[in-house]
């Protein structure tokens, strides 16, 4: 972890940039598909989402960056009983859980210049769980901090000189951390717009 | 020149997205319960060593005590509605011969009693931008006439209604009954009394309670 990191650090600020395109700045609204036990808290998809992304070139085909980003799955469960040992509680109950992954990213670029531009990353950082049981006025609320890391692939098509349409798939993997004892994971489908410069 | 203005004009478009980011964060948040009678849970919970199946009668006062904490102060009790009042006892009484018991009077050494009582709380919840209270008139280029005011202030009230199983023969360490089950059905309560409403967490609590039966 240390190492990567003062390479990363080397890499941003001894490594000069050669590239007509100096950096991407780009907003993305994203899908989410719960994965393993987050899947099996939520099964539906999230439709609430959004991601921030900055990267800066460092070659034509290299970037170092951050983003930042947010999802919400949710599902109400309907009216359901649910017994524990002597005691059975009966309900609706509705569920919620805030995925906030923030993390330094670097990208390879498999055709720099080309309207077409495939892409592939990697993403290491935190990632904020927020996860709600919610039943009458009552929520049982866990929380997590994750050691997180994020692999993806996508691609850039250029619009216009500065303005480029962004396709990426990306899974976020948030290992076991505070309230939640197991690791938190999902798969997301961004769509946006990257404005470089 | 045209360069200056350009990238100022990018800075600016950037910077309102990153400001409508949280409007649109709350205004696609899921919203959760629509209805007060989404917010309705009912609880039970029984002893597990008691035979109910070697019961036979019950009773059950004509009148659903209201606690308002006034009893302890040593004021007569307070009691729900009498219309209001009637219907839950009709229909607990209905449950309880559906399960198999005999409604007896007090007098007539009853193996069950069947306690209820009602309470509601009021929690009033506000909200203060002091934020925009101080510091928004310095950013006009938000776009939006922002100008102090006093935030909003809203409360809601939540009713519990609670039942008692009681073995009269059965009592705990101070000489008092204990109670062998307890239903409990919580929920917002919105102006008016909904007798249905208070009619199907009664009969939620007796059908999730099949160890009554006998």
């Amino acid at each position: 972890m240390k190492k990567l990191l003062i390479i990363i650090s080397i890499l941003c600020f001894v490594v000069p940039v050669a590239s007509a395109q100096n950096s991407l700045t780009a907003f993305e609204y994203s899908v989410g598909f719960g994965m393993g036990d987050l899947n099996s808290f939520i099964s539906k998809p999230s439709f609430r989402g959004f991601t921030l992304e900055y990267r800066k070139f460092v070659q034509p085909n290299m970037s170092l960056g951050f983003e930042a980003g947010w999802n919400v799955f949710y599902d109400a469960k309907g009216n359901d009983t649910y017994t524990f040992g002597n005691t059975s509680i009966n309900g609706n109950q509705y569920r919620y859980q805030n995925e906030m992954p923030i993390l330094l990213t670097a990208n390879y670029y498999l055709s720099p210049g080309e309207k077409f531009n495939p892409f592939a990353g990697f993403g290491m950082g935190t990632m904020y769980t927020r996860r709600n049981t919610d039943m009458g006025v009552y929520s049982i609320e866990e929380q997590a901090w994750h050691f997180a890391i994020r692999p993806e692939v996508g691609f850039l098509y250029q619009l216009r000189p500065d303005l480029s349409a962004f396709v990426a798939l990306k899974y976020y993997n948030g290992f076991s951390a505070g309230d939640l004892k197991q690791t938190q994971s999902y798969l997301s489908l961004n769509v946006g717009l990257a404005f470089t410069k | 020149m045209t360069k200056t203005l350009n990238n100022m004009k990018r800075k600016i478009t950037w910077t309102r997205w990153l400001m409508v980011m949280p409007l649109l964060i709350a205004g696609c948040y899921p919203q959760g319960p629509e209805t007060a009678a989404d917010t309705d849970v009912v609880i039970t919970s029984y002893n597990s060593s008691y035979n109910f199946k070697s019961k036979g009668t019950f009773a059950i006062p004509d009148k659903v005590v209201k606690i308002t904490g006034n009893a302890a102060t040593g004021d007569p009790p307070v009691y729900v509605p009498t219309v209001l009042g009637n219907a839950m006892i009709a229909q607990m009484t209905k449950n309880m011969v559906a399960l198999g018991y005999t409604k007896v009077d007090i007098s007539a050494s009853p193996d069950l009693i069947l306690v209820p009582s009602a309470m509601e709380t009021t929690t009033v919840t506000y909200w203060y931008d002091y934020w925009g209270w101080y510091w928004g008139s310095y950013y006009p280029g938000w776009g939006y006439p922002w100008y102090p005011y006093p935030g909003y202030v809203s409360s809601y009230t939540i009713g519990t209604l609670v039942m008692l199983l009681v073995d009269p023969t059965k009592t705990g360490g101070d000489g008092s009954p204990v109670s062998q089950w307890a239903g409990a059905a919580q929920g917002v309560l919105t102006s008016s009394y909904d007798v249905n409403r208070i009619n199907k967490v009664i009969d939620q609590a007796f059908t999730q309670s099949p160890y009554l039966k006998k």
